[in-house]
């Protein structure tokens, strides 16, 4: 990677922040977690207490509220579902272009798989980490990686 | 009716995803529709407001939701089929965006703000000029008449009327009247979305 390369990265990144992740239950759009930092400081892992109610619904959506400094030309994510390190889930989305000083949401929502296959509360809690990882085409702008315990 | 429900009507499709482009002026209710969609509370002062308010925010008088400053998207999942909807802010300033997200469309809702007669004109002119853009060719297109909640709005047929929506050629169109606020009508719209996805 060339230093112009770096540089450009790491603009993006300086300019970048999360303002605020929700998870909602997609049938009703009631708010069951949500938290107001910045979960895109990287090299940390932050945590997240949900209640335990959120393995019973049907469908829950995750959304993402970010700003940017800098404009994107190809704004990526992938996320994934890691449980004890093992990808259960990943989850592809391509925004595209991404204006300079612009606030911006993502929510996706995703069917539970059907109930057979779920497993049990006690068996995943503190097991399961959601990993987003932000792109500008090929360039990582940041990876935010949150645990999730069901309380 | 939510966006998940709209997703199993449209899961016959064989294509593995579909787009719908949100559009309009700014205070035209787009996000409101979206919210509507996700079965979202919209009075409800959430910290979205907070985060956005060092956008200029000249509705907070009136106006539980703030502009948008870039996009909203909702993306559905199930059975390896994904529907996205894409709301981009109105505001003049980030106009010059929206064709950033024109390409892939299967679906165009435009949404107007009927009790804006001042901006009647406008919102008609953004309109057509968008759809001469070669990437909109063909793409089915639902004009939302929204606000039909308050006194002073222009129904849907004289909405169609003064943009002369009977010009637009070569494309399935339709208009409906609706209120975002409580749902009004936009199961309606959303049903002809449904079958006049883009083939």
């Amino acid at each position: 990677m060339g230093s112009d390369d770096l540089s450009a990265g790491d603009k993006i990144q300086k300019g970048f922040q999360i303002n605020y992740m929700i998870l909602r239950d997609a049938d009703t759009g009631k708010v069951i977690w949500q938290e107001n930092k910045d979960f895109s400081a990287p090299d940390v892992e932050h945590e997240a207490r949900v209640p335990v109610k959120i393995l019973d619904m049907r469908a829950v959506s995750r959304e993402i509220n970010f700003s940017t400094i800098e404009s994107m030309q190809n704004f990526r994510l992938d996320q994934k579902v890691l449980f004890k390190g093992r990808i259960m889930e990943e989850w592809f989305f391509e925004m595209g272009f991404v204006g300079a000083n612009t606030t911006n949401t993502w929510q996706s929502t995703i069917e539970a798989a059907p109930e057979s296959q779920m497993m049990p509360a006690k068996v995943l809690n503190g097991n399961v980490t959601i990993q987003t990882s932000f792109y500008d085409n090929e360039t990582l702008i940041t990876k935010s990686v949150v645990r999730l315990y069901y309380i | 009716m939510g966006l998940l429900s709209l997703l199993r009507k449209l899961r016959p499709n064989p294509e593995k995803e579909a787009r719908i482009l949100l559009l309009g002026l700014d205070n035209a209710g787009k996000t409101t529709i979206l919210k509507q969609l996700a079965s979202e509370d919209i009075t409800t002062v959430s910290i979205m407001e907070q985060m956005r308010s060092c956008f200029p925010n000249r509705l907070s008088n009136h106006s539980q939701v703030t502009p948008t400053a870039g996009f909203n998207i909702k993306s559905v999942a199930a059975d390896g089929f994904k529907l996205n909807v894409w709301d981009i802010g109105g505001q003049w300033k980030i106009r010059p965006y929206w064709k950033n997200y024109f390409a892939n469309t299967d679906v165009l809702i435009y949404v107007i703000d009927c009790t804006d007669r001042a901006r009647l004109s406008e919102t008609g002119s953004e309109l057509f000029e968008m759809l001469m853009d070669n990437r909109l060719k063909r793409v089915p297109l639902l004009v939302f008449a929204n606000k039909q909640d308050l006194p002073n709005a222009m129904s849907a047929s004289e909405v169609a009327e003064a943009l002369g929506l009977v010009r637009l050629e070569e494309r399935s169109w339709e208009i409906k009247a609706c209120t975002a606020v409580d749902g009004t009508g936009i199961k309606e719209g959303m049903d002809w979305v449904c079958k006049n996805m883009k083939k």
